[in-house]
């Protein structure tokens, strides 16, 4: 591969976006979660530190930095400490295959009297666009779960092992429903490449040869199923409730976290919102067309490809939005419920879902 | 020169986690290595121009089997202690057979494998290709290798069940 600095420099920008996007997930997510909490329950909720409390997270994570990190004695130092950073990773890696708006070709340009984006550039707002995309993405997200399990095991706690072996024992019943729901999208867009998925769902089709309707894969009533099955286990994999058996306050003290404080505490802090982030990015691209905005065929210039940017931000910021909503409306299940959901009702409804989606595409219906 | 640098970088990885995995006496720390060995072997199919085989090797051994393994450890809860070796003989058998294993995989490997040029012509590893060609050439192994699982969960299945009847008595 011949070095070209412009390439890099491209390459290296968005890296920067999407890091700088998913890193100040957390803060704010954070802020929303307690101002909808007070909300649905009716109480003011954090108001004092800025408008609206806004800076509450600033004075939160100032907190986190300036308080004691306490190693206790019969930890396994060495595991305790990478636990957290463990559990960052696949949110951090997964985001990188998810494409965040539509294409364009860099005009040349002088800056500064000297020309740049010479030799035909395009901007392809993704950080890496390869073959196997969601093959990636599982393979990344099915690492997640040794976060949490090292921690537990790690810090030598009855409470924190029995919330990793839950959490283990979860998401490893969940990924299978949750990768065998996107198996259908992947159907009906004939390709693993993210990409591929969002431009398959830039079409439309129509009702009665009357009504246009962008072909969202949650529009396309072979996917409802498909949907329904990816988002409940989306929220398993995340760990939030109504799953969230990893740290089941009532039961387990705060689960798998329950010795870890000060950073490495709000490290786990970070990799729970930044894991919603991530997943909610993958709905938005799975079945709510990704950066596609709906009844216009976007040209493939700079400020259409802003304009799909914003619009696949909105979308994952209403999911992630639908996340806080569901936390604070649905009350904790019990844990033999969630797994036998997972395997008797779940799997078994995916298996069939396949065979659906797949005869509809066979009947050229979607 | 770059990709050099990497294949080298993850060698190392891979072969250090592999000897941790054999060497360091806790179980627990064993497995995680084990993860950080098969995650630098995948980096190595990537290298190999074989991402989907890459990310199969992921989501197959790293992220479900070895979650399991880790599963069944923390499970049993086992005490760090060191054993003395105390079965001579099956010690000596053990050195000696792997000695053997290493010495033959060494011959072969330089003899066959190493120093030799790759085959010409691109290799093809898009996952549409590779999927027509497990459901149309290979589709007789692919579903024996079905059955064959099939069979090994009704069996553990079975065993499991049985074990629960019989601490009921």
């Amino acid at each position: 591969m011949p070095f070209d600095p412009t390439d890099i420099a491209l390459s290296i920008l968005k890296i920067v976006i999407v890091l700088g996007a998913l890193l100040n997930v957390t803060p704010i997510m954070v802020w929303v979660e307690r101002r909808g909490s007070a909300l649905i329950q009716d109480r003011p909720g954090p108001n004092r530190v800025g408008p609206f409390g806004l800076f509450q997270s600033f004075a939160d994570a100032l907190k986190f930095i300036l308080k004691e990190d306490i190693i206790p004695e019969q930890a396994h130092k060495w595991l305790y400490t990478l636990a957290p950073m463990f559990g960052l990773l696949p949110a951090l890696t997964t985001i990188a295959v998810i494409p965040w708006g539509l294409a364009f070709r860099l005009p040349p340009k002088r800056i500064f009297g000297r020309m740049f984006f010479e030799g035909d550039y395009i901007f392809n707002p993704i950080v890496a666009d390869v073959n196997i995309g969601i093959l990636l993405i599982f393979a990344l997200a099915s690492l997640g779960v040794y976060g949490i399990v090292t921690a537990g095991w790690a810090s030598s706690n009855k409470y924190s092992l029995f919330g990793a072996i839950r959490a283990s024992a979860q998401m490893i019943s969940y990924e299978l429903a949750l990768t065998l729901a996107a198996v259908s999208t992947l159907l009906a867009a004939g390709s693993v490449k993210l990409t591929d998925i969002v431009w398959q769902q830039t079409q439309y089709f129509y009702i009665f040869n009357v009504i246009k309707i962008p072909a969202w894969n949650v529009f396309s009533p072979s996917m409802w199923l498909s949907f329904i099955i990816f988002v409940v286990a989306a929220f398993a994999e995340t760990n939030r409730l109504p799953f969230d058996f990893a740290e089941a306050e009532a039961e387990l003290v705060a689960g798998y976290h329950t010795e870890y404080s000060s950073m490495k505490f709000a490290l786990f802090f970070m990799a729970e919102y930044m894991a919603m982030a991530a997943m909610s990015a993958l709905v938005a691209t799975l079945y709510l067309g990704g950066w596609d905005i709906p009844w216009w065929d976007e040209p493939q210039v700079w400020w259409a490809s802003v304009l799909t940017m914003l619009f696949f931000t909105a979308k994952v910021v209403a999911l992630l939005l639908v996340f806080v909503w569901v936390r604070w409306t649905i009350p904790r299940l019990k844990y033999d419920i969630l797994m036998r959901l997972g395997w008797k009702v779940f799997l078994p409804l995916a298996f069939v879902n396949i065979l659906i989606v797949a005869f509809f595409v066979a009947k050229h219906w979607i | 020169m770059f990709e050099f640098a990497i294949f080298f970088f993850f060698a190392a990885v891979a072969v250090i986690f592999a000897l941790v995995v054999v060497l360091h006496h806790n179980p627990v720390v064993g497995a995680l290595a084990l993860v950080a060995s098969f995650f630098a072997l995948a980096v190595m199919y990537v290298l190999l121009e074989a991402p989907f085989l890459a990310a199969l090797q992921v989501i197959v051994y790293a992220g479900a089997i070895m979650v399991l393994f880790l599963f069944v450890i923390m499970l049993l809860n086992l005490q760090h202690r060191r054993e003395e070796p105390t079965r001579p003989v099956q010690q000596f058998l053990g050195y000696t057979g792997s000695a053997a294993f290493l010495i033959t995989l060494v011959y072969y490997i330089v003899k066959y494998a190493a120093f030799q040029a790759l085959p010409a012509g691109t290799f093809n590893s898009d996952v549409r290709m590779i999927g027509t060609e497990l459901f149309q050439a290979y589709i007789f192994p692919f579903e024996m290798v079905s059955i064959l699982l099939l069979a090994a969960i009704v069996g553990a299945l079975l065993l499991s069940g049985r074990s629960v009847r019989t601490s009921a008595q």
